[in-house]
């Protein structure tokens, strides 16, 4: 639990911290909460000469609302995520998610950008932004970019981060009326990383037919994964029982999940399309709540 | 952090200090000089190593091999396990070769500087791979550490009823809060040894035989211990390496486990497989068992493999009286980290065996399963075909039927699990226990040292009805072999019993001495004077008991286990102190828990460690606890002071009675441990 040296810098500007960036390239690593980065370290699993604390940055961990998006910064941590009011009434399936992370003191350290860069299959947030469908906006030397949610973890620890590039913040589009979703993971003990999870958010017609549905999915493949096959196949349809059950069926199809101390892929498979199934009804039953 | 002058400061023990956040730990040593050790472990679960380049290993050592030191015939030597892996790697985490630097960061870095080539061989993982494949070491036709058998061979019965099947425990890590660690000094001659242990005198005898040193030239004292559970009894590698260094280098070493260290590399217990066939009549009625035990015993013998399958086997009637009964046990060498003693030991083991199947027959004849209990049991005392000696086992089942309240529970909801043990302590061979009277003051040694067990609260209690000293002017010390000259060790539920009448047999010895000296005695004439008296007390006569516990449960969403009630029902013979009493019971229920609901050392084909971090391993959260109901039965033993055994009843009878409570409400005939949510689910 000793890890291998490294240099440490602390900037207070996001200037400095892409001027760092820049400087050490590839041997540099971007940290905010550092509660997935510190633990690979200890383990030596990972080794990094440079570390740059960007949790000193001003201005990143605002959560604000106008007309077309939630504004969150990166920085923002999950605690602050999960006690927010404004989440809590008009984004619950993020409050949900915020609040199952882990346990108090990681949730105190731990930010949504982290989260979602670290590119951990098992961590929440991923899944909640690609239901929500969230732009995720990444900044670097050379200015912004955005980037779909769905498209942003490439791989199991894998990002579409450029060297130099830093997650600046994450947008969710303000729902229309007749939406609902919901977080649904199901874990071995307290604190614990998921068996499986699902997030599910779903915008209604007037006469209750999907107008839209955003799904996405934790633990269960490689990355964090967009069911995007659910998505259509809900979308237009009038949600009654054997449509949420073929649409869990096709959530299934869409996963991957591996074997191991959690459960068999099977297993994971089976209580996948359980909690699909629950959390389509669910989102279906927030988003008709008038 | 203050410097710590050891060898000067007093090694008093004191159970509240854990409380008040000042307990000396093994890591809290800092000694002039001193260097860290970090160990590299093999990545394989087989290889043979090509080349190493680096590092202390195996060469440095020259012929020494012995880690346990037990002496060992050429054919048992290849099942010791060497101090460095010589040749060939035979688990994951095996020790390959160690590197000293002034602090542990700077050590773990010289991790990286050590080359070794392996070429990795096919490993032997689990039991039927032990049965089916080629023997791990060569020089040994297969895979069979050791063979035993208990009872005698029975023609089987021509019973109308005949059941059969297999079970098991799945292996888990004692996981104690603090891990294993140790600091060596090498001045003048001796050997200064500071360790995380249960026993002093284990590690003293394992480090003389190991390092081929006299018995004068080491001393070993104990720090506190936060936790063994059975895993810090006895002798591992890293102590000799320590040792070694310590006495090469001429600079006091540390070392101090990692979590990830403890998991792949300390012996984790469980692991064990039983066969068994029942015979019965359709009353009920018991004529015969028949059995197979199978250790998971791992790449080496930890000191207790040539034990533990005639152990299990012995206690496989439980406390039935079971006319005929023959078992065959054996012990198996896998490419995993040797087995050894978790709190249970074997006990847990056995009484899974035969609880899970007097479930079974009860299913099977419909009958209720405290009924089928009570019609196999004697009213009189009974010794098992195996040589199981048990008191008489029906009016102490009566009770815990009563006073658990089981008709009522089993009436009220389906899930309920009863179950019933004779717990058998580690008697044998007693225990040694020094007191010095010295300005006024008692100052007291044993010989088996105290991990967390408080053992200076029986220690007061005792010496102060013996010899009528006031309890703040009597001292226990830590574990220090320098004290005491002989001395077994804290395991197997056996302090109270045999560290008690330790103790009163030493007082006994100094009133003599006090009236000799004075024509009578009295407090006053003790502690005037001074004393120093030491003694061996020899105990090897059996004393065990009797416990049953209760579960019930509720199965939620995803086959998730919530358990609802888990009671006790034990005779500790006399309680030296109750509170004290109800912490042991109360500590070991949880971990019964664990083992039924949660904990689990799971492994992949190639024989990597999976559950390679303390959540992996699935220790039990306070969530996952219900309330204990605590019954205790003070049935006093034959032995002056009363006591009987208790620390292991908690892990024998949970896991058994939980099992069952699951079984009954998810209706899935249940045949391992853990019980996962997966296999509830299917």
């Amino acid at each position: 639990m000793h890890p291998s040296s490294f240099e440490y810098f602390a900037p207070t500007k996001m200037e400095e911290a892409l001027e760092l960036l820049s400087k050490y390239g590839e041997d540099a690593k971007i940290m905010s909460g550092g509660q997935s980065l510190i633990p690979l370290l200890k383990l030596r699993i990972a080794s990094f000469p440079y570390v740059i604390d960007i949790s000193g940055v001003q201005g990143l961990n605002r959560i604000t609302e106008n007309k077309e998006f939630l504004e969150i910064g990166a920085l923002t941590t999950i605690s602050s995520i999960a006690d927010s009011e404004l989440i809590k009434k008009r984004y619950q399936i993020l409050h949900e998610a915020a609040g199952q992370i882990a346990d108090p003191l990681i949730r105190n350290r731990g930010t949504i950008g982290g989260n979602i860069s670290h590119g951990d299959p098992s961590n929440d947030i991923p899944a909640v932004a690609i239901a929500l469908k969230a732009n995720l906006e990444v900044i670097g030397k050379e200015g912004k970019r955005i980037v779909e949610a769905h498209s942003f973890v490439t791989d199991s620890f894998t990002n579409v981060l450029k060297v130099g590039e830093i997650l600046n913040k994450i947008r969710i589009p303000v729902a229309p009326d007749n939406s609902g979703g919901c977080y649904i993971k199901q874990k071995k003990s307290a604190g614990d990383f998921s068996v499986a999870a699902i997030a599910v958010q779903l915008s209604l017609h007037d006469n209750d037919s999907v107008k839209s549905a955003g799904i996405g999915l934790t633990s269960v493949a490689p990355k964090p994964t967009r069911a995007m096959k659910a998505e259509r196949f809900l979308e237009g349809k009038k949600i009654n029982d054997s449509v949420v059950r073929e649409a869990a069926k096709i959530v299934v199809s869409e996963s991957d999940p591996s074997t191991d101390f959690y459960g068999s892929s099977e297993f994971k498979r089976k209580v996948l399309g359980k909690i699909a199934e629950e959390a389509i009804n669910l989102s279906f039953e927030r988003a008709t709540v008038r | 952090m203050s410097e710590l002058k050891w060898g000067d400061r007093e090694l008093a023990y004191d159970s509240s200090a854990f409380v008040r956040g000042s307990g000396h730990y093994v890591d809290d040593i800092k000694l002039p000089g001193m260097i860290h050790m970090s160990v590299l472990r093999s990545p394989y679960a087989r290889a043979r190593i090509l080349s190493l380049k680096g590092g202390m290993s195996s060469k440095d050592l020259g012929a020494r091999m012995a880690s346990v030191g037990e002496g060992a015939s050429p054919e048992a030597g290849l099942s010791i396990e060497p101090v460095f892996a010589t040749g060939f790697v035979n688990y994951v985490g095996e020790p390959v070769a160690a590197v000293f630097a002034d602090d542990r960061y700077k050590s773990t870095d010289l991790l990286e500087s050590i080359e070794v080539d392996y070429e990795p061989l096919e490993p032997v993982v689990t039991i039927d791979d032990a049965l089916k494949l080629g023997p791990i070491h060569s020089g040994r036709k297969d895979n069979i550490m050791v063979e035993t058998s208990k009872g005698t061979d029975f023609q089987d019965p021509e019973s109308p009823i005949v059941i059969e099947d297999t079970l098991e425990n799945d292996r888990i890590s004692a996981n104690p809060i603090e891990p294993r660690g140790i600091v060596t000094s090498y001045t003048d001659g001796m050997l200064n040894v500071w360790i995380s242990t249960q026993a002093v005198h284990s590690v003293k005898e394992g480090l003389v035989e190991s390092l081929g040193i006299s018995p004068e030239s080491v001393r070993v004292m104990q720090t506190d211990t936060g936790g063994g559970f059975g895993s810090k009894g006895g002798l591992y590698p890293e102590y000799v390496m320590a040792s070694y260094a310590s006495m090469k280098f001429g600079k006091p070493v540390k070392w101090i486990e990692t979590r990830r260290e403890h998991l792949a590399s300390t012996n984790p217990g469980r692991g064990v497989r039983g066969k068994v066939k029942i015979f019965a009549e359709r009353n009920g009625r018991i004529n015969g068992l028949k059995g197979e035990v199978t250790i998971d015993a791992g790449a080496y013998d930890s000191g207790i493999a040539s034990f533990s399958p005639g152990f299990v086997a012995m206690q496989m009637t439980g406390p039935y009286s079971i006319e005929k009964a023959f078992v065959v046990a054996r012990a198996l060498f896998t490419n995993k980290v040797p087995q050894g003693p978790y709190r249970g030991a074997g006990r847990p083991e056995a009484s899974f065996f035969i609880e899970r199947m007097m479930d079974m027959l009860a299913d099977e004849l419909a009958m209720d399963p405290a009924d089928l209990r009570l019609l196999n049991m004697s009213d009189k005392p009974f010794v098992s075909p195996m040589g199981l000696k048990i008191d008489a086992a029906r009016p102490f089942f009566e009770g815990a039927v009563r006073e658990l309240e089981y008709r009522r529970e089993s009436k009220m909801s389906r899930g309920v699990g009863l179950s019933f043990f004779v717990l058998v302590p580690a008697v044998y061979p007693g225990e040694s226990a020094r007191i010095i009277v010295k300005d006024g003051k008692v100052s007291v040694w044993l010989g088996g040292n105290s991990h967390g067990q408080g053992h200076e609260i029986f220690v007061k209690k005792l010496i102060n009805e013996e010899l009528q000293v006031p309890e703040e002017l009597v001292t226990l010390y830590r574990g220090d072999t320098g004290m005491t000259k002989t001395g077994v060790g804290t395991w197997g539920s056996r302090s109270a019993i045999v560290a008690g009448a330790a103790i009163v047999a030493v007082c006994k010895k100094i009133k003599q001495e006090v009236e000799k000296e004075f024509g009578s005695y009295s407090v006053r004439s003790l502690l005037s004077s001074g004393y120093d008296e030491f003694i061996n007390n020899e105990l090897k006569m059996p004393l065990n008991s009797f416990g049953a516990n209760l579960a019930t449960v509720e199965i939620e969403k995803m086959g998730r286990v919530r358990v609802k009630k888990c009671a006790a029902y034990y005779d500790v013979g006399r309680a030296l102190n109750r509170d004290m009493v109800i912490g042991q019971i109360q500590g070991g229920m949880a971990q019964g828990i664990g083992q039924t609901l949660h904990e689990g050392l799971f492994y992949n084909k190639e024989g990597q460690l999976i559950t390679s971090s303390i959540s992996d391993a699935g220790v039990p959260l306070a969530e996952d606890l219900p309330n204990f109901i605590v019954n205790i039965v003070e049935n006093r033993s034959f032995l002056p002071h009363g006591a009987k055994g208790l620390g292991e009843a908690p892990t024998v009878g949970v896991p058994t009675a939980l099992t069952r409570a699951i079984e009954s409400v998810s209706g899935k005939r249940l045949r391992r441990t853990p019980v996962t949510p997966e296999e509830l689910m299917k």
